[in-house]
């Protein structure tokens, strides 16, 4: 089916999104504990590696939306909802997407467009001195418009799935 | 236009009980009552275009950062079975006492919750772990229930939760424009480590009210708590004691100690935990690159569920306060009988309804900013706050029919234990939790003392 294989294709680009980002939460744990020693043992603050984490952190969760969203870990309220059947599960998921996902992530996406491409042409760099330099904070920037594209992507394949399910009957 | 607020507010409510993801939920029902707004002319589009800003700021809070990284410390040694092996341990070791066993699950729960403080994580495991061998050893279902869903709740109030850290992010913010608001342009800061010093205390003492009730059952009700027989072979040998319990504790004593002691922010313990869990993992041989990629997966998906539901609250609030909602709490506390008393005691029975509905991260990031400059400006202690806040909405989540706690061992208990049992057991431990709420309304020095002693 048409429907199911563009479905799967998008679930796969999330997973494989997801999967590589959160590598980088291994990274933070490893770059923190050297900052705390590189502070202790030689008494050497590095503005760069420090900022590095908060980088890395904003990275992992913004582009893990997506992937988060496919692996049905966004929390929900599920009082009455683990008690409906797939069919009202999936009318829940249809309307969600229409009504809320999409115009946020349009939203987010359409409002960051000219925030972020302030940031690439002022060439932005770390306001501390010694801190990130160009192009890693218009790069972070971008991601503020990466991460709704990427959630309406995954929104749609739960769409296509919740449209499956209702037609299934 | 204060009552279009306190209707986005309810809409918000009731949405969210449709089950889709309260991230999205949040964020979408308050951009279409902008949409509306601006398109009816009673709401000023301007406030929406600093929208991309404040999601930058989410994404550069550096306070946050613990957050993750404390969520990889707690996955590692939940996946390392540091808790299965916590739980063996000390109930062979206490298990031939009249209420050993129940005791262990609590003390365990009150160490897990160090490490993880994600409510439903925590009760799932110990209900796995505990539940069916309280039941084979005779405890009766409600005593074992009610214990499992207490202990599993210890981990949003003991250091270092990352409920604490998310509230004493969302407190600094709330006390800055309290002071600002009242006129201090000197204003005094209050910290995720004043939050976890005003913790300790409570939290210990929360512990020690559920072993003295555990204790009271089994002097009294000896029957529905029977002690184990020790079979033949069976003995635990010191070193096996030491070496289950020494590495998590010297972990978390390490980790709390630095932050209490100002040695390191909660982000660089946090860091230090992290590490300190991947080698305790290794020695152990837990860790291989599958499990090592699983849990920096499941780290990212429970990272991302945090912040994306800030992002969807930072909107929230944005058209919120758009509307004049903070002007119209604000007048609502205000004229409160009772002056700040009143004002609290409102708060805190509205935050434990809403704690039927909403888990710990929502109420957190929607409603403390709401409420919590008011009461600040009234004069509250900000960590006094934070930690009432903290207990009030874990008495919540174990209060039935709705509690949080409750559903989750629902899901893992098995089918001969009823769910009335479940309940019946949850309510001696919710009156334990009412009396620590009114001991710490009572006497406050119980939060502030410590934080005042190590940060004066």
């Amino acid at each position: 089916m048409h429907s199911e294989t563009s479905a799967s294709l998008i679930d796969r680009i999330s997973a494989v999104t997801g999967k590589a980002a959160a590598w980088l939460t291994l990274f933070m744990v490893i770059v923190t504990f050297v900052v705390v020693v590189m502070r202790y043992a030689f008494d050497a603050g590095l503005i760069w590696l420090q900022e590095s984490v908060i980088w890395m952190h904003a990275v992992v969760f913004m582009l893990g939306a997506a992937y988060t969203l496919q692996q049905e870990d966004h929390v929900r309220v599920d009082v009455f909802y683990r008690s409906m059947s797939a069919r009202r599960r999936a009318l829940v998921d249809l309307l969600g997407v229409i009504i809320f996902l999409l115009p946020l992530c349009a939203f987010i996406g359409w409002k960051s467009v000219d925030f972020v491409a302030a940031s690439w042409r002022l060439r932005e760099a770390s306001r501390e001195s010694g801190g990130l330099p160009y192009p890693l904070i218009p790069l972070l920037k971008t991601v503020l418009v990466l991460m709704p594209v990427a959630v309406a992507l995954q929104g749609f394949s739960l769409l296509l799935r919740s449209l499956q399910t209702l037609r299934r009957g | 236009m204060e009552w279009v607020a306190a209707l986005l507010f309810v809409a918000v409510i009731v949405l969210l009980l449709a089950g889709f993801p309260v991230a999205f939920t949040l964020g979408g029902t308050a951009l279409l009552f902008a949409g509306f707004g601006v398109l009816g002319g009673s709401f000023n589009e301007a406030l929406l275009s600093g929208l991309p800003n404040r999601v930058f700021g989410i994404m550069n809070n550096e306070t946050l950062v613990a957050v993750p990284l404390f969520v990889f410390m707690g996955v590692t040694l939940e996946r390392a079975r540091i808790a299965e092996e916590l739980l063996e341990t000390l109930s062979s070791l206490f298990g031939s006492l009249r209420g050993g066993l129940g005791i262990s699950v609590t003390l365990v729960g009150m160490l897990l919750a160090a490490s993880t403080g994600i409510v439903g994580a925590t009760v799932v495991t110990m209900g796995l772990l505990s539940l069916p061998t309280m039941i084979k050893r005779g405890y009766s279902p409600e005593v074992a229930a009610g214990t499992i869903c207490a202990s599993g709740t210890l981990g949003q109030i003991i250091p270092p939760s990352i409920i604490l850290v998310m509230l004493g992010d969302v407190m600094t913010t709330a006390y800055q424009q309290a002071q600002l608001e009242m006129g201090v342009y000197s204003p005094k800061t209050v910290s995720v480590g004043d939050l976890f010093a005003g913790a300790l205390v409570p939290g210990l003492m929360l512990v020690g009210l559920y072993v003295l009730y555990i204790l009271g059952i089994a002097f009294f009700r000896p029957g529905s708590m029977p002690a184990h027989q020790r079979e033949a072979g069976e003995t635990v040998s010191f070193l096996r004691v030491l070496q289950a319990l020494l590495p998590p504790l010297v972990l978390i004593f390490a980790v709390l100690g630095s932050i209490l002691k100002g040695l390191a922010t909660p982000t660089e313990a946090a860091g230090v935990g992290g590490m300190g869990a991947l080698l305790l993992a290794l020695s152990r041989r837990q860790l291989s690159f599958e499990r090592l990629s699983e849990i920096t997966q499941s780290t990212l998906r429970i990272s991302s569920m945090v912040f994306l539901i800030l992002i969807g609250a930072s909107v929230f609030s944005l058209v919120f306060r758009g509307y004049g909602g903070d002007d119209g709490v604000r007048a609502i506390l205000e004229a409160l009988p009772g002056g700040v008393i009143g004002a609290v005691i409102v708060v805190m029975l509205v935050m434990f309804l809403l704690g039927f509905v909403l888990d710990f991260i929502e109420i957190t990031f929607v409603v403390v900013p709401i409420v919590g400059p008011v009461l600040l400006a009234m004069g509250v202690d900000p960590v006094w706050l934070g930690i009432m806040i903290a207990i009030n909405l874990q008495t919540s989540f174990l209060t039935p029919p709705f509690g949080f706690a409750l559903f989750y061992l629902r899901g893992v208990a098995p089918p001969s234990v009823r769910t009335a049992q479940i309940y019946r057991g949850a309510v001696p431990f919710v009156g334990i939790q009412l009396l620590a709420l009114l001991l710490l309304a009572l006497f406050p020095e119980l939060v502030t003392w410590l934080p005042g002693r190590i940060y004066g």
